[in-house]
């Protein structure tokens, strides 16, 4: 995959693909496009073009034993309707096994409009996961949970939240004042609790109602 | 098209595919998508509050004809 970012210098744009993608800096082959270097009074700019390998290296970890063909009836069913429901929305794809786990059934979708499936924040991914559950559960399998994922954006988005947990725990502790995070589904949620729950320190939980709630991180003291 | 898109998502998650319908009303500016199933099945194309309408309209709003002409989805009993 090919992303493009932006940065005053080199390094700056590098770091900002690096924390974007959550990827290591030395994971990617980067292309500066453009380079401006600053002056006394004026800012300088540099665009570069980031080369991403098509599969990061964690995705690699997790499917590496796995039949990325659909093993019975019912994975071949999940996988079809997953993909027309892209199709119908315009999108060429490809849709594989990204992982099986006890009652759980990873799919993954390639697409060169990705960014577009994926949506703000996974608004778009999390709907199509949402009908892909509810369609298995039509099918008998209401104990199993169906996780679409593309370019890799679940394992990104929970390492860029492990990493906003922490950055507000440390935040929090030093300025003393709590700090409210952005409305998050209940898996996210969930992610920046038990990252927290170990730091004796902070205290996290949930504000608001409905199934986004956010997440609100307070100083507990020394204990 | 958006119609077709509806009407395969409602057909694979409800008990009477044979009853889904899906009207198509232009308008100048948006397409209004009039949906209608079986009255046994509506519950299965609006889900516990609302979530699985709400999914469908999220996927309608990113589907690539939504970029020219904005597409609303109605449920009708």
């Amino acid at each position: 995959m090919i992303y493009e970012f932006e940065g005053r210098t080199e390094k700056e744009a590098i770091d900002a693909a690096a924390e974007e993608l959550g990827l290591e800096r030395d994971s990617f082959d980067v292309e500066i496009l453009e380079s401006l270097t600053g002056g006394l009074f004026k800012k300088g700019k540099v665009r570069i073009r980031v080369h991403t390998p098509d599969e990061a290296p964690a995705a690699k970890r997790r499917s590496a034993n796995e039949n990325p063909l659909p093993a019975d009836e019912f994975e071949s069913k999940v996988l079809e309707f997953t993909k027309r429901m892209i199709e119908g929305m315009g999108y060429a794809c490809e849709v594989k096994v990204l992982f099986r786990e006890e009652k759980k059934l990873g799919i993954r979708i390639d697409s060169e409009h990705a960014s577009i499936i994926i949506g703000k924040k996974g608004k778009n991914l999390d709907a199509l996961q949402l009908l892909a559950n509810v369609y298995a559960g039509r099918l008998g399998r209401e104990d199993l949970r169906v996780i679409l994922d593309s370019e890799n954006y679940r394992i990104r988005r929970e390492e860029s939240l492990v990493r906003l947990a922490y950055d507000t725990a440390e935040q929090v502790r030093r300025t003393r004042q709590s700090v409210l995070l952005e409305p998050m589904n209940p898996f996210e949620r969930r992610i920046v609790h038990t990252t927290l729950n170990d730091i004796v320190d902070i205290e996290t939980k949930s504000e608001g109602e409905g199934l986004y709630k956010q997440v609100r991180v307070t100083f507990r003291g020394k204990i | 098209m958006e119609r077709d898109l509806v009407e395969y998502i409602a057909k694979s998650l409800v008990d009477d595919p044979a009853s889904v319908n899906v009207a198509v009303v232009e308008g100048d500016k948006s397409t209004i998508l009039e949906l209608r199933v079986a009255a046994d099945d509506i519950g299965k194309v609006i889900g516990k509050h609302g979530r699985i309408a709400k999914a469908i309209r999220t996927i309608l709003s990113a589907s690539s004809g939504a970029s020219e002409k904005r597409v609303m989805l109605e449920i009708l009993d």
